[in-house]
C-alpha cells in the first residue's frame, strides 16, 4: 500500500506540475502572432477572416498571460468592503454559535471522579500498593443522581487524566499485522517490550493491549439492574479490517509483570471490543472511551447507582479516573467551547464592524 | 577591423604590419586557452591528409549534461544546496529508530523536489540541444566530386572548401579563396560579433581568385600553416602554400563564424547579421571547425550572481534553523524531565532502550533532539527554492521575454533575460550606471538649429525642451513636418526662411551666405561614392562634421570633391533661383582641431582670390579673438548659445576673417616652418595659429542635436523620480558628457554642479614639465582639495531638505587619485549624495571600479547598462549587468544578465518587471515562511501534549506531501500573477518603485508580523481541535482517537493556509481560485482515497475509513467552519488596520485607482486646444526656460562614436586626427587619377 500510495502521490504531483506546464508552453505560434499582431495595429489593412482568427489569439490566455493582463477582479479592502465581510462574519457566526450551544446545552452529561473515593481511607496514603494488591477487593460503589431526563441511549465513558497514551514509545509497541493475521504473522519486533514471554509471543503484543484498561460498571436504578449494552462500541471499520476474527488472545498477561485486564482466550479479537476500544489511542494525555451504552431512558430524580471494580493502575502516575454518564445529539456530546468560540468570533467580529463603521462615519481617511 | 579603414587602406600583406595593427585591436571575451605552440597545417581539399591530424568536427554542443552525465552531476548540483543537504540529513536520521516519522516522511518532499529540479534542468539542457541540433543541421554546399553537395554543417571537416551564399553565414572559420565579386572581394555584416553596423570587406588573395566553379576548386590543393585555434577575434597568422609558394595571410581572408548565441535567434529569426552581403557566393576553406573556432572559444561562462534578496533569505533559513534548534531543545529538556518510571504502562522497567531509560537522562536529551529534529524538519521549506526558480524562470521566460512594451519592432528584438537569478532585484536597484554612446545617444548627430546674424533659425524641439514644457503643463504636439520638407539622417532641421533657398529673401543673407561657405569649407570631411547629392557619402573624423557638411548641402552649398588642395562646392544660390554653380576653394592650410585648442580652422581662396580665414570651435575661444565692434550681435549670439546649450544641444561658433594677402604671405612662412620643425611641433603649430586666428567676425552658430535614444530623458526622469540616482560613465570628453548630461536632464541649472577636472592650468603646468612622479603626486593633491571642498560645501546641504539638488562631474584622470584607498571615502560620501554623477574621460576599468566603489562602499543595488565592449566589465561588476541589444555588437549583451534594445525599456524592466518580481518574491518568501513556522508548531504543541516523546501528530504521508502538493501550487501561482497596480500606473507614479529601494517587504518586522500570526494560528489549530476532540464522536456515540482528530486538525490547517493565500492576493484571476481550491480538493481526494483502501501490502491501519466517519458527523463542518475563520479573524483584522491606517504606498494608489477598469495610460486626455500651440507660442516657451545663471553653452565637439570604439578596441585611447582624413584624401587621388 504504501508503493501504492507514493505512485499515487507521485502521479498527483506530475499532473499538477503538467497542468501548469501546459498552461504555460502553449505553442510559440500564439506569440508569435501576437507579435506579428502589434506590428500591424498601426496599418489600417481590411480585416480578414486570418486577422479576426488573430485578433481572437490576441485574446488568448497564453497572450493575455505573458503580458500579464490575464482578467482578475482586484478585491481592496476598502472600508465598506471590511466592515460589510465583518458583519457577514458576525451574522453568520453568531447565530450558529447560538444553535451550537443550544446544542451543547441539550445534552445531559454525569461525570464523576472516582478514583480517589474508591480506595478506602486506610490505604490513601500508599495507593500503589492497595491497587497492585490482588488480595484486596477492589469493588466500589458511586452514586449518580439525575437531575435532567436522560433520554436513551445513555453513552458510559470512562474518561483518564493525565494518561499519555499518545507517547511514542506507546503508540508504537503494537503490531497490526498480527492483531489481523495472528501468532504467525511477522513485524512484532515493534512491540517491545511486551512481544514474548517465555518465548512464546504475546497475542495481542505491544504496550498498549498490555496496559489494557480493566474497570468494570454495573448499573443498578432502584432495584433492577440497568440493562449496559456492550456490543458496538468500537469502530466498525477496526473490528472488520484491523482485529482477525481468527485470532484469539494467547500467552496474554502470563508474565510475572501484570499491566492491566486480561483477555478471554476463546473469543477472537474482533469481537474483544474492550481492546478495540482501548487500542484506538486517544490523541490527548485527557481522553474518554465508550464503555457501552445504557437502553433506558433516565428520569429526573432518578438514582443510579454504579457497582464498580476499581481494577486499573492510575495512581502510580497521579492520574484521574472518571465515569462519565451522557447522551448524544447532532452535535455529538456537551461541547461549550466550540459554542462559545463561535460566538466569539461572531460578536467580536460585530464590534469590529461598528468600531471601523464609526471611525468611517466619524473620521473619514 | 574598423570599416573605413579597411576600405580605404589598400591590403596589405606583410605579415608584420598586418599583425603589428591587429595586435592592438585585440579582444578576448572570457577565459583565456592556453595555446598550444605548435602550427596546425590544413590540407585543403584532402580529407585523408587531414585526417591522421584529428582536426575535431564542426559539431558544436553547448549542453551541461549527457545521458551519463547527467544524474551524477545533476544530483551533486542539487546537494550544494544547504536546504537540500539538510533533508537528506534528516531522510537519513528518519531511517534510524530514533524517528518518529517514516523515512517516506522526509525522502518524499525530497525526492519531488530533486525530480522537479532534474526535470527543469533536463528541460533546459534538451533546449539547449535542440539549439545545438538545429544549428548542427544547417545546411551548406561542400565540394565533393567535383560538385557542390548540400551537407550539414555538423558534417564539415577541417580542409573542405565551401561555398557561402549571399545571406549565408559561415559554419566555420574559413579562409576566403574566391567570391564572385571583382578584386575577389566579399562584404560581411558583423554586427553581432563587433557591433559594428557597416558592411566589412574581406578580400581573397589574388592567386585564389579563381577557384570560383567547382570544376577549378577541385584542383585547388593549398596547404594552410596557420596558428593553433584561440579566442583573439581579430588576429590570425599563418600562410598559405599552393604551388610551392608561401603567401602569407592575414585576418582580412578570414571569415569567422558566428556566436551561437545569435545562431539560435537566427535560426528562430529574431536577430539578422553575421552574413554575407553584396556578394552572390564565395568560396573558401575550413580552417577551425566546431568548438575550435575563435568566437566558441570565446563563449564565457557568464559569472552567476545570486539576488540580494536570496542573500538575505539565507539569513531568513537561518533564523529558521536556530528557530528549529531551540524548539529541539526545549523539546529534549522536556523529554529528560518527562521520562519516569511511574508511567508503568510505557513499560520502562527493563530493557529500554536509550532513548526512553529514565536512568540516562543526559541521553535521553540527546537522542529526543534528533527525533524532533527529524519531526520538525518541515520547519525548514524545501519546496522554496525550487518553488522561486520556478517562478523566477517563468516570470523571466515568460514574462520579460515577451512583454510587448519591451518589444522593439524596428530592430525587431525582445528583451531577453539572459539569467533568472535577478528579477526581484531589478526591483531594488538604487544606482545606475550607464554608458552613454550607444546606450543613452544613438551616436548620430542632427543639425538641429543655428543662429546667423542674432537670428535663431530651426523650429525643433529637443527632448529636454518637450519635458521642461510638458512640466509646465502645456502639451507639446509635434510638429508634422511637411513630407517635401528636407529629412535625411544627419539632418533634422526645418525653418521654411532657410531651406529650398528662402534664405535669399531673409535680411541678413550675406551672413547667411557666409555661414553656409563656412560650413562647407572649413572641415576635414571626405566625400565618397557618387558625386550626386542624393548619392554622396561623407567619411568624418566625427559625426559632427558630418552632420555640418550636410547641413551645408541641404542649404545649397554642396560640398562634392575634395582634392589636396582644393575643395569643390556646388553653390546652388547665387544671384538666381535654381541655378547652380561649382566653385572651387583652394585650401591653403588647415589648422587642426585639438582639445586644447578646441578650434578649428581653414585658409581658403576664393576663386577671385579673396582669401578668407574661416574658422569653427567652441564659444568661449571664438569669442576671446572676436574683432571689436558688433556687440550686439555677438550678445545676441551668447544668449542664443546658452539657450541651446541648456537644450542640451552641442554648439559651434562660425567665424571668419578676411586676411590681406601680405598678412598672410607673412603668416604663412611661420606656418611652414613651425610644420617642418621637428621638436614640439604640435606646440609651435598652435602658438603660429594663434597668431592669424585673431580678430574674427562672428557669423553665428549652430547647434548639433547629440541624437538620444527615444525617450531617454523621460525615462531617466522618471527613474530618477523613483529614487534612482544616476551615474553616466563615459569614455567621452568632459564638454560632451555635460551635455548629454544636460539633455538627459541629469543636471541642470538649477543644481549644485561640483566639477573636479584635472584640465586646469596648474595641472597642465605639471604635466608639462613631464615628471610623472610630480604628476601623480600634485594630481593627487590637487583631487584632495577640490574633493574636500567640494565636500565642505555639500555637507551644508545634506541635512537641509529643500536646498538644491546636487551634480558632480569628474573626470577619467582625476577619478584615477580619487578612487584611491585614501580619497575613496570622501569620493564615496560626495557621490552618493548627489543626485547624478557623471563621470567623464573613464576606461572601461575604471567604469569597474566606481561600480564596485558603490555595490561595496554603499551596500546599494546597483545596475549598470551598456552596449559596448567597453561596457563588459562594468556589467559584469554591478549587481545588474543590462546590454543594450539590436544594434551594437553582442559583448555586452553577451556579458548582461538582461538584453534589452532600448533605453528607454529600462521603465518596464525596472518599475513593472523589477518592482512586481520583487514584491512577489517577497509575497513568496513569507508566505512559505508562514506556512511551514504554522504547520510545524501545531506540531510542537502537540509535543507538549505527548510527553515531550517526539509522537507525530500528523500521518507520515500529510506532514511529507503538505510541502509539496497541499500548499505547493497556489504560492507559484501568487509568485507569477500578483499584481498590485497596473504598468501604466507604477510608470505614473515611479515613486512606488522606493518601497523596493527601502526593502519595505523583506524586513525582520515583516517576518516578525508573519511569524506572530503563525504562533496564533497554530495556536488556533491545536487548541480548538484539542476542545472538539474532547467531546466530539460519531453517531454511536464512539470517541475520536488520535487519527482522527490529526486528520481533522490537517483538514484545517490546508483550509486555513490556502485560504490565507486568497488574503494576500491582490489581483485575484481565476488561476488562483483553481490552484486554491484545487489544492484543498487535492488534499480531500488524497484522504478519500488513502483512508478508503487497505492493501494486503500496506494497510495503513491509522487513517483507515478516518475521513468517512469524521464526514459523518456534524461537528466536523462545524469546526471546518469555525476554525479557518477563528485563525484568519486576526490577520484579516491587522490588514485593515494596516491598510486603513498605515497604508503603504501601494494601497493608496490602489484605493485611488480603484474604480479604473481598464488603465489606458498615464498621458490622460489633454484638451484638443491645447494641442494647436503656434510655433511661436512654442518658442515663447522654449525662450522661458530657466537659464538665467546659465554657464553652460553647450560647447561639445568630437567624435565620440570612433573614438569609444577605438578605445575598446585597443584599451586606450586614440584620438582621430583630422589631417588623417585629409592625408588619406590625397592618398586616395593619387592612387586612382582622374
Amino acid at each position: 500500500m504504501r508503493f501504492l500510495n507514493s505512485g499515487l502521490a507521485c502521479g498527483c504531483t506530475l499532473l499538477l506540475l503538467l497542468c501548469c506546464y501546459v498552461g504555460i508552453r502553449t505553442p510559440k505560434v500564439a506569440e508569435r502572432i501576437a507579435v506579428v499582431e502589434y506590428h500591424r495595429e498601426g496599418s489600417e489593412m481590411p480585416e480578414t477572416n486570418n486577422d479576426r482568427q488573430r485578433r481572437g489569439d490576441r485574446e488568448s490566455a497564453f497572450y493575455l498571460f505573458t503580458q500579464q493582463r490575464l482578467p482578475a477582479c482586484k478585491p481592496v479592502l476598502t472600508p465598506p468592503w471590511v466592515i460589510t465581510i465583518y458583519l457577514l462574519i458576525g451574522f453568520i457566526f453568531v447565530p450558529v454559535g447560538l444553535v451550537t450551544l443550544r446544542a451543547s446545552h441539550s445534552v445531559v452529561e454525569i461525570e464523576e471522579r472516582y478514583d480517589i473515593e474508591c480506595v478506602p481511607e486506610t490505604s490513601r496514603t500508599d495507593k500503589v500498593s492497595y491497587i497492585q494488591d490482588d488480595s484486596i477487593p477492589k469493588n466500589c460503589s458511586l452514586l449518580f443522581k439525575v437531575d435532567k431526563y436522560m433520554k436513551a441511549p445513555i453513552y458510559i465513558y470512562y474518561q483518564l487524566d493525565n494518561y499519555y497514551q499518545n507517547h511514542r514509545r506507546y503508540v508504537r509497541s503494537r503490531s497490526d499485522q498480527q492483531l489481523l493475521h495472528g501468532r504467525n504473522s511477522r513485524g512484532t519486533s515493534t512491540c517491545q517490550p511486551v512481544e514474548s514471554n517465555n518465548n512464546r509471543t504475546i497475542v495481542p503484543c505491544g504496550l498498549i493491549a498490555w496496559s489494557l484498561f480493566n474497570d468494570t460498571y454495573t448499573f443498578i436504578r432502584g432495584k433492577g439492574e440497568l440493562k449496559v449494552n456492550r456490543t458496538n462500541i468500537a469502530w466498525k471499520s477496526d473490528r472488520d479490517h484491523k482485529f482477525g476474527k481468527n485470532v484469539y488472545p494467547y500467552n496474554f498477561q502470563n508474565g510475572t509483570w501484570i499491566g492491566g485486564g486480561k483477555l478471554n482466550p476463546r473469543i477472537p479479537l474482533s469481537d474483544q471490543e474492550d481492546l478495540i476500544v482501548w487500542m484506538r489511542i486517544a490523541a490527548l494525555p485527557s481522553f474518554r472511551k465508550l464503555y457501552g451504552r445504557i437502553e433506558e431512558d433516565l428520569d429526573v430524580g432518578d438514582y443510579v447507582n454504579v457497582k464498580l471494580m476499581n481494577n486499573y493502575n492510575t495512581y502510580s502516575f497521579g492520574g484521574k479516573k472518571k465515569l462519565v454518564l451522557s447522551t448524544s445529539n447532532w452535535l455529538g456530546g456537551k461541547n461549550d467551547f466550540l459554542a462559545l468560540a463561535y460566538v466569539f468570533v461572531g460578536s467580536s467580529s460585530l464590534t469590529i464592524a461598528i468600531v471601523f463603521l464609526l471611525l468611517h462615519l466619524y473620521s473619514r481617511r | 577591423m574598423s570599416g573605413w579603414e579597411t576600405v580605404n587602406e589598400p591590403l596589405k600583406s606583410q605579415p608584420g604590419s598586418s599583425s603589428r595593427r591587429t595586435v592592438s585591436r585585440t579582444v578576448t571575451l572570457g577565459r583565456v586557452q592556453p595555446q598550444a605552440p605548435a602550427l596546425r597545417t590544413i590540407f585543403c581539399n584532402d580529407r585523408e591528409a587531414n585526417f591522421a591530424h584529428r582536426y575535431k568536427g564542426n559539431s558544436i554542443s553547448t549542453t551541461k549534461y549527457n545521458i551519463f552525465t547527467f544524474l551524477p552531476k545533476g544530483l551533486y548540483e542539487q546537494f550544494r544546496r544547504v536546504a537540500n543537504l539538510y533533508f537528506l540529513m534528516v531522510s537519513i536520521l528518519s531511517a534510524t529508530p530514533y524517528s518518529p516519522v517514516h523515512p517516506v516522511t522526509n525522502m518524499v518532499p525530497l525526492s519531488l523536489v530533486l525530480l522537479f529540479s532534474l526535470i527543469k534542468e533536463a528541460f533546459e539542457d534538451w533546449q539547449r540541444f535542440q539549439n545545438d541540433n538545429a544549428i548542427n543541421n544547417t545546411l551548406v554546399d561542400v565540394l565533393q566530386a567535383q560538385g557542390w553537395k548540400t551537407l550539414q554543417w555538423r558534417k564539415l571537416q577541417v580542409g573542405d572548401i565551401i561555398r557561402v551564399k549571399q545571406d549565408g553565414f559561415f559554419p566555420a572559420d574559413i579562409l576566403l579563396l574566391a567570391s564572385t565579386n571583382a578584386d575577389g572581394v566579399c562584404y560581411i555584416e558583423t554586427a553581432n560579433l563587433d557591433g559594428e553596423t557597416n558592411l566589412k570587406i574581406r578580400k581573397a588573395l589574388e592567386k585564389t581568385w579563381d577557384y570560383l566553379t567547382p570544376e577549378k576548386a577541385c584542383e585547388f590543393k593549398g596547404e594552410v600553416q596557420c596558428e593553433q585555434p584561440n579566442n583573439s577575434l581579430y588576429t590570425f597568422t599563418g600562410n598559405l602554400v599552393i604551388n610551392n609558394q608561401t603567401l602569407p595571410l592575414s585576418p582580412n581572408q578570414i571569415l569567422l563564424r558566428v556566436f551561437s548565441e545569435c545562431l539560435s535567434s537566427i535560426v528562430s529569426n529574431v536577430v539578422k547579421g553575421c552574413s554575407l552581403k553584396n556578394t552572390d557566393f564565395i568560396v573558401g576553406a575550413v580552417i577551425f571547425t566546431g568548438h575550435e573556432t575563435k568566437v566558441m572559444m570565446n563563449s564565457m561562462n557568464v559569472p552567476s550572481k545570486r539576488s540580494t534578496l536570496e542573500r538575505r533569505l539565507d539569513k531568513l533559513i537561518l533564523a529558521l534553523f536556530s528557530t528549529l534548534f531551540s524548539m529541539c531543545l526545549l523539546g529534549a529538556m522536556g523529554s529528560g524531565i518527562f521520562i519516569d518510571r511511574k508511567y508503568f504502562y510505557l513499560g520502562l522497567r527493563q530493557n529500554v532502550e536509550d532513548q526512553f531509560n529514565p536512568s540516562k537522562r543526559f541521553l535521553v536529551i540527546i537522542l529526543t533532539m534528533l527525533t524532533l529534529l527529524t519531526l520538525y524538519s518541515t520547519i525548514i521549506p524545501i519546496s522554496l527554492y525550487v518553488s522561486i526558480e520556478t517562478i523566477k524562470f517563468i516570470q523571466s521566460s515568460q514574462f520579460i521575454n515577451k512583454d510587448l512594451n519591451m518589444y522593439h519592432a524596428e530592430t525587431n528584438t525582445p528583451a531577453s533575460a539572459r539569467t533568472s537569478n535577478l528579477n526581484e532585484e531589478l526591483g531594488q536597484v538604487e544606482y545606475i550606471f550607464s554608458d552613454k554612446t550607444g546606450t543613452l545617444t544613438r551616436n548620430l548627430m542632427e543639425f538641429f538649429k543655428c543662429s546667423i546674424g542674432g537670428e535663431i533659425y530651426g523650429t525643433g524641439m529637443t527632448e529636454i525642451e518637450k519635458g521642461v514644457t510638458e512640466r509646465k503643463g502645456i502639451k507639446v504636439q509635434e510638429v508634422q513636418t511637411s513630407n517635401d520638407s528636407v529629412r535625411e539622417k544627419g539632418f533634422n532641421f526645418y525653418d521654411g526662411r532657410l531651406l529650398r533657398g528662402a534664405w535669399r529673401n531673409e535680411p541678413n543673407h550675406d551672413a547667411c551666405k557666409e555661414f553656409f561657405r563656412c560650413l562647407a569649407i572649413c572641415h576635414t570631411v571626405l566625400p565618397e561614392g557618387d558625386e550626386s547629392p542624393a548619392k554622396i557619402k561623407y567619411q568624418a573624423a566625427s559625426p559632427d562634421e558630418a552632420a555640418l557638411v550636410l547641413a551645408a548641402k541641404n542649404f545649397g552649398f554642396f560640398f562634392y570633391r575634395r582634392t589636396p588642395s582644393m575643395i569643390y562646392v556646388r553653390e546652388s544660390h547665387v544671384e538666381r533661383m535654381g541655378k547652380t554653380q561649382d566653385t572651387s576653394y583652394e585650401i591653403l592650410n588647415v589648422l587642426e582641431f585639438n582639445s586644447t585648442r578646441k578650434r578649428q580652422s581653414v585658409v581658403c581662396r576664393y576663386p577671385d582670390g579673396r582669401l578668407v580665414l574661416y574658422c569653427k570651435g567652441a564659444d568661449t575661444v571664438i569669442y576671446e579673438r572676436l574683432g571689436s565692434g558688433n556687440d550686439a550681435l555677438n550678445k545676441a549670439t551668447r544668449d542664443h548659445l546658452e539657450q541651446f546649450g541648456s537644450a542640451g544641444l552641442r554648439t559651434l561658433c562660425l567665424a571668419y576673417r578676411d586676411l590681406a594677402p601680405d598678412l598672410y604671405e607673412s603668416w604663412n612662412e611661420k606656418f611652414i616652418k613651425a610644420k617642418s620643425s621637428l621638436r614640439d611641433r604640435e606646440k609651435k603649430l598652435d602658438e603660429v595659429a594663434e597668431l592669424i586666428e585673431k580678430e574674427l567676425i562672428l557669423i553665428g552658430a549652430t547647434a548639433i542635436e547629440d541624437k538620444l535614444q527615444e525617450g531617454v530623458p523621460s525615462c531617466i526622469q522618471t527613474l530618477s523620480r523613483a529614487g534612482i540616482k544616476f551615474w553616466v560613465l563615459t569614455g567621452d570628453k568632459m564638454e560632451t558628457a555635460i551635455n548629454i548630461a544636460y539633455a538627459c536632464n541629469l543636471l541642470n541649472n538649477e543644481m549644485k554642479q561640483f566639477i573636479i577636472s584635472s584640465e586646469t592650468d596648474a595641472i597642465r603646468e605639471v604635466e608639462e614639465r613631464g615628471d610623472q612622479t610630480e604628476i601623480a603626486h600634485f594630481i593627487k593633491e590637487d583631487v584632495r582639495k577640490q574633493l574636500k571642498q567640494s565636500l565642505d560645501e555639500a555637507s551644508q546641504y545634506f541635512c537641509a531638505r529643500s536646498g538644491p539638488k546636487l551634480g558632480l562631474v569628474i573626470d577619467g584622470k582625476c577619478l584615477t587619485y580619487a578612487l584611491d584607498s585614501s580619497l575613496r571615502i570622501m569620493l564615496l560620501t560626495l557621490g552618493l549624495n548627489c543626485a547624478s554623477v557623471v563621470c567623464c574621460r573613464v576606461s572601461p576599468l575604471q567604469k569597474a571600479q566606481v561600480t564596485s566603489l558603490v555595490k561595496k562602499g554603499a551596500h546599494k543595488i546597483t545596475l549598470s547598462i551598456g552596449d559596448g565592449a567597453n561596457d563588459v566589465s562594468m556589467i559584469q561588476a554591478a549587481h545588474i549587468g543590462i546590454g543594450i541589444s539590436g544594434l551594437e555588437g553582442m559583448q555586452a549583451v553577451m556579458a548582461s544578465d538582461f538584453a534589452i534594445a532600448q533605453f528607454r525599456f529600462l521603465e518596464d524592466l525596472l518599475l513593472v518587471h523589477g518592482r512586481w518580481s520583487y514584491i512577489r518574491l517577497c509575497k513568496v518568501v513569507m508566505y512559505f515562511f508562514y506556512k511551514n513556522l504554522a504547520f510545524t508548531l501545531t506540531q510542537f504543541w502537540f509535543t507538549f501534549n505527548t510527553g515531550f516523546s517526539g509522537q507525530r501528530f500528523y500521518d507520515d504521508w500529510f506532514q511529507s506531501l503538505y510541502n509539496v502538493i497541499f500548499t505547493a501550487l497556489p504560492v507559484i501561482i501568487v509568485g507569477l500573477f500578483d499584481k498590485d497596480i497596473s504598468p501604466p500606473l507604477s510608470k505614473k507614479y515611479p515613486e512606488l518603485y522606493k518601497e523596493g529601494i527601502r526593502n519595505k517587504f523583506f524586513k525582520w518586522r515583516v517576518v516578525a508580523v508573519w511569524a506572530f500570526f503563525s504562533i496564533y494560528q497554530s495556536l488556533v489549530f491545536f487548541y480548538f481541535i484539542s476542545a472538539f476532540s474532547s467531546t466530539s464522536r460519531d453517531r454511536s456515540g464512539k470517541m475520536f482517537g488520535l487519527w482522527d482528530v490529526s486528520t481533522m486538525a490537517f483538514t484545517c490547517v490546508v483550509v486555513t493556509i490556502n485560504l490565507r493565500l486568497l488574503m494576500m492576493c491582490n489581483s485575484i484571476t481565476r488561476w488562483h481560485c483553481i490552484s486554491v481550491g484545487g489544492s484543498i480538493l487535492v488534499w480531500f481526494m488524497f484522504i478519500f482515497l488513502y483512508s478508503g483502501i487497505t492493501t494486503p501490502l500496506d494497510r495503513n491501519e491509522n487513517m483507515y475509513w478516518v475521513i468517512y466517519i469524521l464526514m459523518s458527523t456534524p461537528s466536523f463542518y462545524v469546526t471546518l467552519l469555525l476554525v479557518p475563520v477563528a485563525a484568519l479573524l486576526v490577520d484579516f483584522l491587522y490588514l485593515c488596520v494596516q491598510r486603513w491606517f498605515f497604508p503603504y504606498d501601494y494601497q493608496i494608489i490602489q484605493e485611488m485607482h480603484k474604480d479604473d477598469i481598464h488603465c489606458t495610460g498615464p498621458s490622460g486626455v489633454v484638451g484638443s486646444k491645447q494641442q494647436l500651440i503656434a510655433d511661436e507660442e512654442r518658442s515663447n516657451e522654449i525662450s522661458q526656460l530657466p537659464r538665467e545663471v546659465s554657464k553652460h553653452s553647450g560647447f561639445a565637439f568630437d567624435s565620440p562614436g570612433y573614438e569609444s570604439f577605438f578605445a575598446s578596441q585597443s584599451g586606450k585611447y586614440v584620438p582621430p586626427n583630422a589631417w588623417d582624413v585629409a592625408r588619406r584624401a590625397s592618398m586616395r587621388h593619387k592612387a586612382t587619377p582622374k
